[in-house]
């Protein structure tokens, strides 16, 4: 989220696309909820189904599954023809008058710089026009210069007319037309609108664009930045965000770092490939500036006296991966054969999917799996599981209890980036051990094999510091501590990132935790909450800075200086983020240096972060195109109605295509009908499978079908169906409903399946049940195809047929 | 919620419906204080309902009522698939306390309806005349059980666990008087937004001379399973038709008997 | 009497076999020990043997009901005195509600069952003796009160059912009248099937057959009025799985009609009530009532569970 939860009490509309909040985020939910209790707020939900979400929102929209895109251009469309936007922002704070290269172009799907051989592009043209004297990129404040980011945007979305919107989403017109005119009202200084989406969006081929189209109409509404506004993502498990701060994915280091890429031999190589470029005179770009001060204070975390200035802090320690190394990646290695082992830890392969059938053979493949869990899980029983042939299965599986994260302490990140500590809530039972003392245990035994057998490079082992009072058993604390990083020099805790240094005089295990844990104590402990308003709250605007601890700098609304105008006044005076008092900026604390006078000729632009200093309605961030363009997904029933030579993401990855493996995609005559998986309150994903009163609760796996549908087809809630994609098939109970229904889509009528995903064959139903969940993973029916920047699965959009049995 | 709990107050929920979600927290947490065990999963088919009712495992039950129409664009506002987490209505005239003989449901320091553990005999009127269906029998203990208003908790000086449990404050515990002056404010402003069947079901005396546990609907009571004010009546409402009845019907009898046999004289 | 719409929420008490039984026992003890009480009212002399054979009926049939009531309260059945003696902790007192006809019934059975043990012991030691073993006056003055004690028994099961909000039950003002009509009806058959061929006793079988009449007849208008109530809530639909039952129970009822219908012919053509004589349909007829007096209860009992 850019701004946190309690925020989403200070909106005016909230839009939900891609998200269930109700059910998937309940309390949460309550700040929708306040929001529309407490000052009329409307509340927007745009989904496949009618959900518990849609059921206390004051509008739902039945939408087709992967056509956000086309939703959010559409708005973008209605906004910039009815110049609707917010003027003074869109001027200033984004990057409507940068101008772009002039062999940028965009036709029938693709953008410039496509190589059809390697279905990528070369996104040199996507780029700005520079001043030769200055180096900096060329402006037109006018936004009138036809090849500004503002004309070519009001050009590319054009095409998404409210008749071509309803095409692709199925939304009629008129509904469309309400829409807009209320998201129109928001461009106004004294209105804000919140965004919230979750996996609705990102399991999508097209999920980053899918998302950045929610933040290109943020901008041009001037809601960046403002309390009450935002791009906010719901984010999944307790911590997952906090997994994602410390580099859980593979192309990331700490703190959002790039991984360096082979060829970078010097700390410098890697910088000037990796920091974003100043490209205005007013931007600050204040992470590029500081891209080798954070890594070689990681650098430092990392290696300690090892990391020398003679050997360039040790930057020839870090890997320098040649290829992709993303969830599908790997088992696509397995399933070719070239992976001899797998650790899992804190989560089931065999359930998550995609394509759960081909994972499982992938799984099989291995020579031997780890599942480091408090409980059985899918993939610890793989090898056992019903319908599979043990003799057909290599692998050796070994399982390591762990504890349960209510057996440790630690922190949770939550989606508002707030870093809560949390006590330790139960001893560890049995023999399960914490997962931070098996990794140090087992690096401990390689390391020790290192010594006494040698081995290629071993320095990258042998220097890593592990100053732990009992290396074998970190606690938390010392781990906390020193992410947080200290001052080699005075030995103190660092307060800030801004003071970290490239000579190896700091260090920071993450940077964006800086600051987190002082020499006064760990700050994530705070519970300075509700129970003193007046002190914890002064603004009224719900920060409470003396909550836990929020990153960056326990900032509560990140790009909070977009929240005040030039002057530095608030844009809605009843609802400031921070504002400059003459002296200082006050309120949240400052995304801005916090004594610069906005009227300083020197000021710098609001988004500091950035090269440009503005927020980027074009951008060459992405790999599929600077702006957000719709693409269906690649199961789908019908062909694109803006490009149908270009109908799915000309650059998403296709896994089995690339293998040489048969193409396990179905079309429309076999598979007719458009699903989509989510999740329902009473489980989380697969664990609750475990916990009987939640069992109760929704006892059977079953799939939601279309009234509509389930008449002409016989069916009645309660019988037993057969979902079946090109991949695999579930045999689960029928849930009728009139919350799903038709819809028509490029003039053709087509039909929704919700399927849940919670079930499979370990835990109290499959027990309970004589089929023990055979056929009950929802990822059966998958597609083994993701985000072509993300890779995240396409685990919402896919084709699949229906039958009654 | 802050309010310090005294005896002699009246406690109660104010449910808010409108703004439910169905999370079935209220379910869950009540059954996690109360260390009951549940029901024997199954699956109901019936909306996302798979608890069925208020009885002995159950006190707290969310119902789910779909009247979604099969349309691209709705109004959900509360209105269109109903969720009302039901529970004990802790009736001011109870009809379960009328009819007990053992005297094992009492009111409560609280004004809470509570069934005495230690006194109750399993006898079993008070399920056929609670006109909610909410008591139900334990079998291990041959006892009728029902939500007790988290009396432990109160008594403790806690928030009943359901109300605590509430992510939306659907469910909203205080002193009746508070309870109703939110009811009352709730209702003016869905009125004023157009929810025109927003509803209080339960806040004054027409039901059972009050609800303790009263609700806000979006929709009528039947469609949610209660009965309405006018059929809220309690069973005593029958006796004097009953006992008329067979007192008329004795008269009757003993004359007949009487005539048939009457001394005959016979040869 | 109110009439509500047919609006019910309720959960069924589950009251089956064992109440079911109770009723039964309730309707044929009362009602023995009224036509006992009649019988020495206003028979003669030749009645005294059939009205003992009723107080013998009203004593065992009562000790039942208690029986019965405990077994129903499951695994706390030890707590069948809770009923009388509220045992709250703080307010130990006696438990008296007059509006909760379950907490008069229990009271109302302890009471007459004492007068059912009495009349029981008298009746015993008279026909063993022969001869009367309390004054007459003196035991009619008791049974008396007895009766309408008995009266109560047979009738307040149905007004219980009605004073709830179950379906069916709390729709109709007739069960009271209902129950005690065929309570009567079943005793009146009971009495006539053990004294059929007991010469001493054969006088009164003729008369024990016609007032069976008198309470079939009156259970007849009861049936009909406890259709019209419950019509007119709405609840007749219930019934309907249930009308085998309500088959047995007018079978019952007519045939008791018919056989009185027969004595009374006997008896106006100048015949002797002991042309009675022992007669096989008795038998028959006898066990078709008590047969009905079942099914009818049955059919009430089940139809709103
Ligand atoms: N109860 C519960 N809560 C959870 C979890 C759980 O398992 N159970 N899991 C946690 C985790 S890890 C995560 S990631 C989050 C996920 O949180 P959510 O993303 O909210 O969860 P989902 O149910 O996967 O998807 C949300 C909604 O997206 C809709 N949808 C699908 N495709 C599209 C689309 O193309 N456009 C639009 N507009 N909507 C679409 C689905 O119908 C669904 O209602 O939930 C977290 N919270
Ligand atoms: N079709 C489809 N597939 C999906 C999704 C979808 O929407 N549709 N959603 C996807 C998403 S967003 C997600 S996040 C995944 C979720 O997939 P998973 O993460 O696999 O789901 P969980 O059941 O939450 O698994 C968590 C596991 O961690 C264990 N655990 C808990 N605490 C600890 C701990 O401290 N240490 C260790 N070692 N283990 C612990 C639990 O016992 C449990 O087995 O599913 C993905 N798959
Ligand atoms: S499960 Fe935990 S994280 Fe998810 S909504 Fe409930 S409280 Fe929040
Ligand atoms: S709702 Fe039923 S159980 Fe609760 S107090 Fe009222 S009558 Fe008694
Ligand atoms: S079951 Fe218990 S609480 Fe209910 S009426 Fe009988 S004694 Fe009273
Ligand atoms: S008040 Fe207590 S007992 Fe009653 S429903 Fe809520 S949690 Fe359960
Ligand atoms: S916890 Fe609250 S929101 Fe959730 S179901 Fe219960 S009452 Fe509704
Ligand atoms: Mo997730």
């Amino acid at each position: 989220m850019t701004n946190h939860w309690r925020d989403i009490k200070n909106a005016d509309l909230i839009l939900i696309n891609g998200a269930n909040p109700a059910e998937a985020h309940p309390v949460g939910f309550q700040w929708f909820m306040r929001a529309k209790l407490d000052r009329g707020a409307k509340i927007i939900h745009a989904d496949p189904r009618f959900t518990r979400t849609s059921a206390v929102a004051d509008m739902y929209l039945r939408i087709r599954t992967g056509s956000d895109v086309a939703y959010f251009g559409g708005l973008i469309n209605y906004v910039l023809q009815n110049n609707l936007f917010h003027d003074e922002y869109v001027r200033n704070y984004t990057n409507a008058s940068f101008l772009v290269r002039k062999d940028y172009a965009f036709n029938d799907g693709l953008f410039s710089g496509y190589s059809q051989s390697s279905r990528s592009y070369n996104i040199a043209s996507w780029s700005y026009q520079t001043d030769p004297s200055t180096g900096f990129a060329m402006r037109d404040m006018t936004l009138q210069d036809p090849s500004s980011v503002f004309q070519l945007m009001k050009t590319h979305y054009s095409r998404y007319t409210p008749e071509m919107v309803s095409s692709i989403t199925g939304i009629p017109v008129n509904d469309f037309t309400k829409v807009a005119q209320l998201v129109g009202q928001m461009g106004k200084p004294d209105k804000v609108m919140t965004i919230v989406y979750a996996v609705g969006l990102t399991h999508h081929t097209t999920g980053g664009q899918l998302i950045r189209s929610g933040a290109v109409l943020q901008l041009l509404l001037g809601n960046m930045g403002r309390p009450g506004g935002g791009m906010n993502a719901e984010r999944g498990h307790a911590n997952i965000q906090g997994n994602t701060d410390h580099a859980i994915s593979w192309e990331i280091l700490p703190g959002y770092l790039k991984i360096p890429a082979p060829g970078q031999v010097t700390r410098d190589d890697y910088v000037a490939q990796s920091a974003p470029k100043k490209s205005d005179q007013h931007s600050w770009n204040f992470f590029g500036i500081n891209y080798k001060k954070f890594l070689t204070s990681t650098l430092k975390a990392w290696y300690g006296a090892a990391a020398t200035a003679d050997n360039d802090f040790a930057f020839n320690f870090v890997p320098k991966p040649a290829s992709n190394a993303s969830w599908m990646t790997i088992y696509d290695q397995a399933l070719k054969g070239k992976m001899q082992g797998l650790i899992l830890s804190g989560m089931t392969a065999a359930s998550i999917g995609p394509d759960s059938n081909q994972v499982r053979q992938a799984l099989s493949n291995l020579k031997w799996l780890v599942v480091m869990d408090a409980l059985p899980t899918t993939s610890s029983e793989f090898w056992q599981a019903p319908g599979v042939e043990k003799s057909q299965v290599q692998t050796e599986v070994f399982m390591i209890p762990t504890t349960h994260w209510i057996e440790k302490d630690g922190s949770f990140v939550n989606s508002g980036r707030w870093s809560q500590w949390k006590d330790q809530v139960l001893p560890p039972q049995g023999q399960a051990r914490h997962d931070h003392w098996i990794l140090a245990d087992i690096f401990q035994r390689v390391k020790a094999l290192y010594k006494s057998g040698g081995g290629k490079f071993p320095d990258p082992i042998m220097a890593l510091t592990l100053d732990y009072a009992d290396p074998a058993k970190p606690t938390l604390d010392e781990i906390a501590k020193e992410i947080n990083g200290k001052d080699l020099a005075t030995g103190k805790q660092m307060t800030s990132f801004a003071n970290l240094k490239d000579d190896g005089t700091t260090t920071a295990g993450d940077w964006i935790y800086t600051g987190s844990y002082l020499d006064t104590g760990n700050l994530m402990k705070r519970r300075g909450g509700i129970s003193d308003p007046k002190t914890n709250d002064p603004t009224g605007m719900g920060f409470y800075a003396n909550w836990a601890w929020s990153w960056p700098l326990n900032r509560r609304v990140m790009y909070n200086r977009a929240s005040a105008d030039l002057d530095g006044k608030a844009w809605d005076a009843t609802r400031p983020g921070i504002t400059w008092n003459g002296s200082k900026w006050v309120g949240d604390v400052p995304d801005y240096p916090a004594t610069l006078d906005p009227h300083d000729p020197n000021a710098y632009l609001p988004f500091i972060m950035n090269g440009e200093g503005v927020g980027r309605l074009f951008s060459n961030g992405m790999v599929d195109g600077p702006f957000p363009e719709h693409y269906e997904p690649i199961e789908s029933p019908v062909q694109n109605p803006l490009h149908p030579t270009n109908s799915a993401s000309p650059v998403a990855f296709l896994y089995d295509k690339a293998a040489g493996r048969p193409d396990r995609f179905g079309t429309v005559s076999e598979f007719p009908y458009i699903a989509t998986s989510y999740r329902l309150t009473e489980h989380e994903h697969y664990v609750t499978q475990h916990v009987p009163l939640l069992v109760q609760l929704q006892p059977k796996p079953f799939v939601e079908i279309p009234y509509e549908l389930a008449n002409t087809k016989g069916i009645k809630s309660g019988d037993s169906v057969r979902v079946s994609s090109k991949r695999g098939k579930v045999e689960v109970q029928a849930l009728v409903t009139k919350r799903l229904g038709p819809m028509t889509v490029a003039g053709q009528k087509v039909y929704q399946i919700g399927i849940p995903i919670h079930w499979g064959y370990v835990g109290v139903s499959a027990d309970s049940d004589p089929s023990h969940g055979r056929y009950w993973l929802a990822n059966a029916l998958t597609p083994f195809v993701g985000d072509a920047n993300a890779r995240t699965p396409e685990f919402k959009a896919f084709l699949v047929n229906l039958e009654k049995i | 919620m802050a309010t310090q709990i005294k005896a002699g107050e009246s406690y109660g929920f104010f449910t808010d419906t409108s703004v439910c979600i169905g999370c079935k927290a209220c379910e869950v947490a009540c059954k996690e204080w109360n260390q009951l065990q549940g029901n024997e999963a199954t699956f109901l088919a019936d909306s996302f309902d798979n608890t069925g009712q208020l009885d002995a495992q159950n006190w707290r039950h969310v119902k789910f009522v779909e009247h979604v129409p099969d349309q691209s664009a709705t109004a959900g506002n509360g209105t269109a698939w109903l969720m009302m987490s039901d529970v004990c209505k802790h009736c001011n005239q109870a009809s379960c306390m009328e009819v007990c003989p053992t005297g094992a449901i009492i009111r409560t320091e609280f004004n809470t309806v509570f069934i005495q553990q230690d006194v109750c005999n399993g006898c079993r009127n008070c399920i056929s005349a609670c006109p909610y269906g909410v008591i139900g029998m334990n079998p291990q203990t041959g006892t009728a059980h029902k939500c007790t208003l988290c009396y432990d908790r109160l008594q403790g000086g806690l928030e009943p666990a359901c109300a605590k449990a509430c992510p939306t404050q659907s469910i909203q515990f205080g002193p009746l008087s508070e309870l109703q002056q939110a009811a009352d404010v709730r209702l003016a402003t869905l009125h004023s937004q157009g929810v025109t069947q927003a509803q209080l079901y339960g806040r004054d005396e027409t039901v059972y001379g009050g609800l303790n546990a009263f609700f806000l609907l979006m929709d009528t009571p039947e469609t949610y399973g209660l009965p309405s004010a006018p059929n809220a009546k309690l069973p005593s409402r029958n006796n004097l038709g009953g006992y008329a009845g067979a007192v008329l019907t004795a008269a009757l009898a003993v004359v007949g008997g009487l005539i048939a046999f009457r001394r005959r004289v016979t040869g | 009497m109110i009439y509500l719409a047919a609006e019910h929420f309720v959960r069924a008490p589950e009251w089956l076999w064992y109440i079911l039984f109770y009723f039964f026992f309730a309707g044929i003890a009362g009602g023995s020990y009224v036509i006992g009480t009649l019988l020495r009212l206003s028979g003669d002399a030749r009645d005294e043997a059939a009205a003992r054979v009723a107080f013998l009926i009203a004593g065992p049939a009562t000790l039942l009901c208690p029986l019965l009531l405990t077994a129903d309260l499951g695994v706390s059945w030890i707590r069948f005195w809770h009923m009388l003696v509220n045992v709250t902790p703080g307010d130990t007192s006696l438990n008296f509600k007059y509006w909760s006809p379950m907490s008069v019934g229990v009271w109302a059975l302890l009471v007459f069952g004492f007068f059912a043990f009495i009349s029981f012991v008298d009746a015993w030691i008279s026909q063993r003796r022969g001869a009367p073993f309390v004054p007459l006056l003196l035991n009619r003055a008791f049974n008396v009160v007895g009766a309408v004690l008995g009266l109560f028994i047979a009738s307040y099961t149905g007004v219980l059912l009605s004073v709830s909000n179950q379906p069916v039950w709390s729709d109709t003002w007739a069960l009271g009248g209902l129950f005690l009509a065929s309570g009567l009806s079943g005793a009146a058959a009971l009495v006539a099937w053990l004294i059929r061929n007991r010469p001493e006793a054969s006088f009164s079988l003729g008369r024990v057959h016609q007032a069976d009449g008198y309470f079939s007849a009156l259970e007849l208008a009861l049936v009909i009025a406890f259709f019209i109530t419950i019509g007119a809530a709405g609840t007749l639909a219930r019934e309907v799985p249930w009308l085998p039952l309500w088959a047995i129970a007018i079978v019952g009822l007519a045939a008791s009609l018919v056989e009185a219908r027969g004595h009374m012919r006997a008896m106006t053509s100048g015949s002797s009530g002991s042309v009675a004589g022992i007669r096989v349909d008795t038998l028959v007829v006898s066990v078709l009532v008590l047969l009905g007096v079942l099914a009818l209860r049955a059919a009430v009992i089940f139809s709103a569970q």
